[in-house]
């Protein structure tokens, strides 16, 4: 009878995910190469969340996701989870990577010296609104520098060290193949370090963001000076099972490393780094690492606080779940209120 | 002998998505939970296709449990043909290769949001409840790694704290649905955002339940003939919804959980919120043999 008819709900979903699909229309190969190449700082943005470095598939997401970062990064999560993990890359070091672009807001020159690299940051932002009347954007060739700057540079805070400018903590010997993997493992806290680091490489962009920018305003302890900000390539060295050590590619990463001055009379310092180039995470990320340390349980900066709220497909999941019916849990409710609105607090004795 | 002939083909995913290492992980967590009843359990918790906080948590130990011979029966706020429960299901069945079902007694592994179905369910079935937030300590501890350390310690003073406030201030107990329950004397587990309707049905009962949180990382269980006692002062018993003289305007149905809808002229109807018990109701009164199984509630009562 009508208990049914007036239902309908497999009908109406599959209609409503054509209905979202039809306004995207055909992808093809060609579109997923178009946003490839156009939109590199995207693709960057969204390997670095899905940690998942293949371009192509960041790419794919995106289109099939019409540029819906969320979507995309939960696309990309769900195929990763999927894949074998076959082989552990040796750790990077700061002085192998082939760097772009290497800045330090801490000295005016550093060993190795400032590199560039590429960036808007002193351009003038003014749409080229010409190119919607038709007259191409060209961009103005580079001029190359007389001498290169060289690829690998040293590591700043490895000089600071020397200097006994900052701490060297005592670094726990662990084996390549038993680093802690937050994709495999659960975070629990205090979270190991390097479930800390790896949850920060893939959080939201836009909730580091906030939260950093928080705790730069006042919210945190400590105010950040970028020691160093790189924009790099990474090797990723493999071992083959023969036990021979090859390169299975480049990828692209940004690291940065904040400080301010400790209690201890020394430098502090707070990292963070994430596949693919992006800037704004890096420093904030690492802002809210070098305020986790002594952060107040339950505060803005807290390592707890910090890293379940900037979980990109955990936060985003969850606020749209308040889209799902809840009528149940709703009844239940109202069945208490109007429970007690019956029951009357000022005339009922209440047990003691 | 060479590498191909010792690994199967490439396929692009493995039975039941779930590749063998996350199973694998699930399997020993469910374990775990079965050993300590109601003890939050925490687990990686991969990436499914479906969104977090959507039933991504129940989704990987259905898809652990799932094996070709299962009947899956996938319900959300008491409805098999709800958007979410139907997308659920049709990822299950495309997976796994299982049986759909919407009759709870034609089920083997039935996956609910919010609801336990009112036909009783037997030893061979198992219940996985979706769980949004797994942890009862939530609204006076907001803290996880503090609210861990409180399990451990059994310091469960502020909850009962909460419920006194709440008899002062209202003259009775307001919790709506996710009443926290002691399971097995030990752990203060929330039954999921199910009404206090549905509580009394995981006490001491036949069937296996897991509660799976995705998005939080944390499962949890109860197996059969497994005290759960809701938190009760001893002279305030615990309160069901008052639906016990509610007739669903459909089915005619009475003594079950309803779902109430208002009306454009003033007031409210009610229908049963176990959809499909309404539809096998509704066959029966027209003359089919639609098989309803044996309630949890008879008369508006539990029969414990």
């Amino acid at each position: 009878m009508a208990y049914v008819a007036t239902r309908g709900g497999e009908r109406a979903i599959e209609q409503a995910e054509r209905l979202y699909r039809e306004q995207l229309g055909t992808i093809d190969a060609a579109r997923v190469q178009g946003l490839r190449d156009a939109l590199p700082w995207l693709i960057d943005r969204v390997m670095g969340e899905a940690s998942l470095y293949d371009a192509d598939l960041a790419a794919l997401a995106l289109a099939q996701a019409g540029g819906d970062l969320y979507e995309a990064v939960l696309l990309l999560r769900a195929w990763r989870t999927t894949q074998p993990r076959i082989a552990i890359a040796a750790p990077v070091l700061q002085e192998d990577l082939f760097t772009h672009r290497r800045i330090s807001a801490a000295f005016k020159d550093i060993p190795g010296g400032q590199i560039l690299g590429p960036t808007l940051d002193y351009a003038h932002r003014l749409l080229a609104t010409d190119v919607l009347g038709g007259a191409d954007f060209v961009p103005v060739p580079v001029t190359p520098a007389p001498q290169a700057a060289p690829a690998q540079q040293p590591s700043l805070a490895a000089w600071q060290k020397a200097m006994g400018l900052v701490a060297d903590p005592p670094r726990a010997e662990v084996a390549t193949d038993d680093i802690p993997d937050v994709t495999r493992e659960p975070l629990l806290f205090p979270a190991a370090r390097a479930h800390s680091l790896q949850s920060l490489a893939r959080a939201d962009t836009g909730g580091v963001l906030a939260l950093g920018y928080a705790a730069m305003r006042g919210y945190g302890n400590a105010h950040p000076t970028v020691n160093e900000l790189r924009l790099a390539e990474a090797e990723v060295m493999v071992r083959h099972p023969s036990g021979v050590s090859f390169s299975a590619g480049r990828v692209k990463v940004s690291q940065a490393e904040v400080t301010s001055k400790g209690k201890s009379g020394q430098l502090e310092l707070g990292f963070c780094a994430t596949f693919g180039w992006n800037e704004v995470k890096v420093i904030a990320g690492a802002t809210l690492d070098l305020n986790a340390g002594g952060a107040e349980k339950g505060s803005a900066v807290e390592e707890e606080f910090v890293l379940y709220h900037t979980e990109p497909v955990e936060s985003s999941g969850f606020c749209i779940h308040f889209k799902l019916p809840h009528y149940v849990t709703f009844q239940s409710a109202l069945d208490a209120m109007r429970g007690a609105a019956v029951a009357d607090p000022a005339k009922e004795e209440v047990p003691a | 002998m060479s590498l191909s002939n010792l690994t199967r083909p490439w396929a692009a995913f493995s039975y039941g998505f779930l590749d063998p290492s996350a199973k694998r992980e699930i399997r020993r967590k469910m374990i775990k939970a079965i050993a300590v009843p109601g003890c939050q359990i925490p687990y990686a918790s991969r990436e499914v296709p479906i969104a977090r906080g959507w039933g991504t948590g129940g989704l990987q130990v259905t898809l652990t449990l799932i094996k070709p011979a299962s009947v899956v029966k996938v319900i959300d706020q008491g409805a098999d043909d709800s958007v979410n429960a139907a997308s659920i299901r049709r990822f299950l069945s495309r997976v796994s290769g299982a049986g759909e079902t919407w009759d709870t007694l034609a089920a083997t592994i039935v996956q609910s949001r919010h609801r336990i179905p009112e036909e009783r369910l037997r030893d061979d079935q198992v219940l996985v409840l979706q769980v949004p937030n797994p942890e009862p300590l939530r609204p006076v501890q907001p803290n996880m790694s503090i609210a861990r350390q409180m399990h451990a310690d059994a310091d469960y003073g502020r909850l009962w704290l909460v419920l006194y406030e709440q008899m002062v201030r209202s003259g009775r107990i307001m919790q709506g649905a996710a009443y926290p329950a002691l399971v097995n004397g030990r752990h203060v587990m929330t039954p999921s955002p199910i009404p206090r309707w549905d509580v009394p049905k995981l006490n001491m009962a036949r069937h296996l339940t897991f509660l799976s949180a995705g998005r939080e990382k944390r499962l949890y269980a109860v197996p059969p003939f497994t005290r759960v006692e809701p938190l009760v002062f001893s002279d305030v018993p615990y309160k069901v919804e008052d639906h016990t003289r509610l007739t669903c305007h459909r089915s005619g149905l009475t003594g079950v959980f309803m779902n109430e809808i208002p009306q454009a002229a003033g007031g409210s109807v009610f229908e049963a919120s176990d959809s499909h018990l309404g539809i096998k109701a509704i066959r029966r009164a027209e003359g089919d043999a639609a098989e309803i199984g044996p309630l949890w509630y008879q008369n508006g009562e539990f029969r414990g």
